[in-house]
């Protein structure tokens, strides 16, 4: 892999003119206004990433830049544009002892349905909760029976669903961690996933 | 200093385990294409559309006019443009028996990737890989282009 001294001098003058290495990442802020991080690993440095907008080159040079707005559509446009509708999670909350809907919860139904078809091949999970008043087996029973009343809301000849898939935590998965035997409203949910 | 690269790529390879063959849940969806895109399942590519189901050990073919994007099932958000190859090479979201991976290699091309459950719940369970490295994610957004 020998380069002529003009041939290398070509590649760093383009480099330099495209304002980045032509194998890189860089760092986005996450649609909830945050930043996250981000390490590349090559194989004998780390390179640490915890600025949106900046990037690094996917070799051992460990430089940090900024990547222009420019250079990010230029290179990603297709792929930002490809992004698909962001998951969204509902809680559906239940009386006491049986598979009657808060009048609240019953109120965001219509959201709910909204929402999934605005989902394109929707994925939707519904995972069913009890509080822990009563029996184990009775309750894992119990959120199975929520569970299954919910995932009914969704209509597959009206929306276009790829697959409902409905699980029962029963008493053990508590939003609120509560001792046995204590009603906890928190707790009588059903969990739905649209994705 | 390229071929030093791409040995190395290699080596990062072996340490990412074989997702079993038997392996034939559906790890999540095709959500979004436009033209061209291929799923390549166990050497066979067949054409994607709106729908089609990803598993585990898929590749994801764009040709140059391509672009998709899928969601797994712990809400991890991928999309990738044109001329791309993307991987799943290890996929496991079975948070009550603590079984959370999530192994992807881009072999060419551009990747958008927002992390899900799995990189919340164990960071470290959650790798890119590239020709010449891998990526680690905490929780996060970025882009990725691996050019050939």
């Amino acid at each position: 892999m020998r380069m002529t001294t003009s041939k290398t001098l070509a590649l760093a003058i383009s480099l330099a003119l495209s304002g980045c290495a032509k194998s890189y990442l860089v760092l986005l802020e996450d649609h909830d206004g945050s930043t996250g991080k981000v390490t590349f690993s090559g194989a004998n440095s780390d390179t640490v990433i915890d600025q949106a907008g900046y990037g690094t080159a996917l070799d051992n040079s460990k430089t940090v830049f900024k990547v222009e707005q420019q250079q990010i559509n230029k290179d990603f446009g297709k792929a930002l544009a490809s992004e698909p509708a962001i998951p969204e999670i509902f809680l559906l909350y239940f009386e006491t002892g049986g598979t009657q809907l808060t009048a609240e919860s019953q109120a965001l139904i219509p959201k709910i349905i909204e929402t999934a078809g605005k989902h394109p091949a929707a994925d939707i999970a519904v995972i069913g909760h009890t509080d822990t008043v009563g029996d184990a087996g009775k309750n894992e029973k119990l959120a199975n029976e929520r569970a299954v009343q919910v995932s009914r809301l969704f209509d597959p000849s009206k929306l276009d669903v790829k697959e409902i898939a409905v699980t029962s935590h029963g008493e053990k998965n508590l939003l609120i961690k509560t001792a046995d035997e204590i009603a906890e409203p928190k707790n009588r949910r059903v969990e739905v996933t649209i994705r | 200093m390229k071929h030093f690269f791409a040995f190395s790529g290699v080596g990062l390879a072996l340490l990412i385990p074989t997702p079993s063959a038997a392996d034939d849940a559906v790890i999540g969806y095709i959500k979004t294409i436009t033209d061209q895109t291929t799923i390549v399942e166990s050497g066979n590519p067949v054409k994607a559309s709106l729908g089609s189901p990803v598993h585990a050990g898929n590749v994801i073919k764009t040709d140059e006019n391509g672009a998709t994007g899928l969601t797994l099932k712990d809400n991890t958000v991928l999309s990738i443009g044109p001329n791309t190859e993307l991987k799943i090479e290890a996929y496991q979201f079975e948070p009550q028996q603590d079984k959370l991976q999530l192994n992807a290699s881009l072999l060419k091309g551009t990747l958008h990737y927002i992390s899900g459950v799995i990189a919340k719940l164990r960071p470290e369970a959650v790798t890119v890989k590239t020709p010449t490295g891998v990526i680690a994610v905490r929780g996060t957004r970025f882009l990725v282009k691996v050019e050939e």
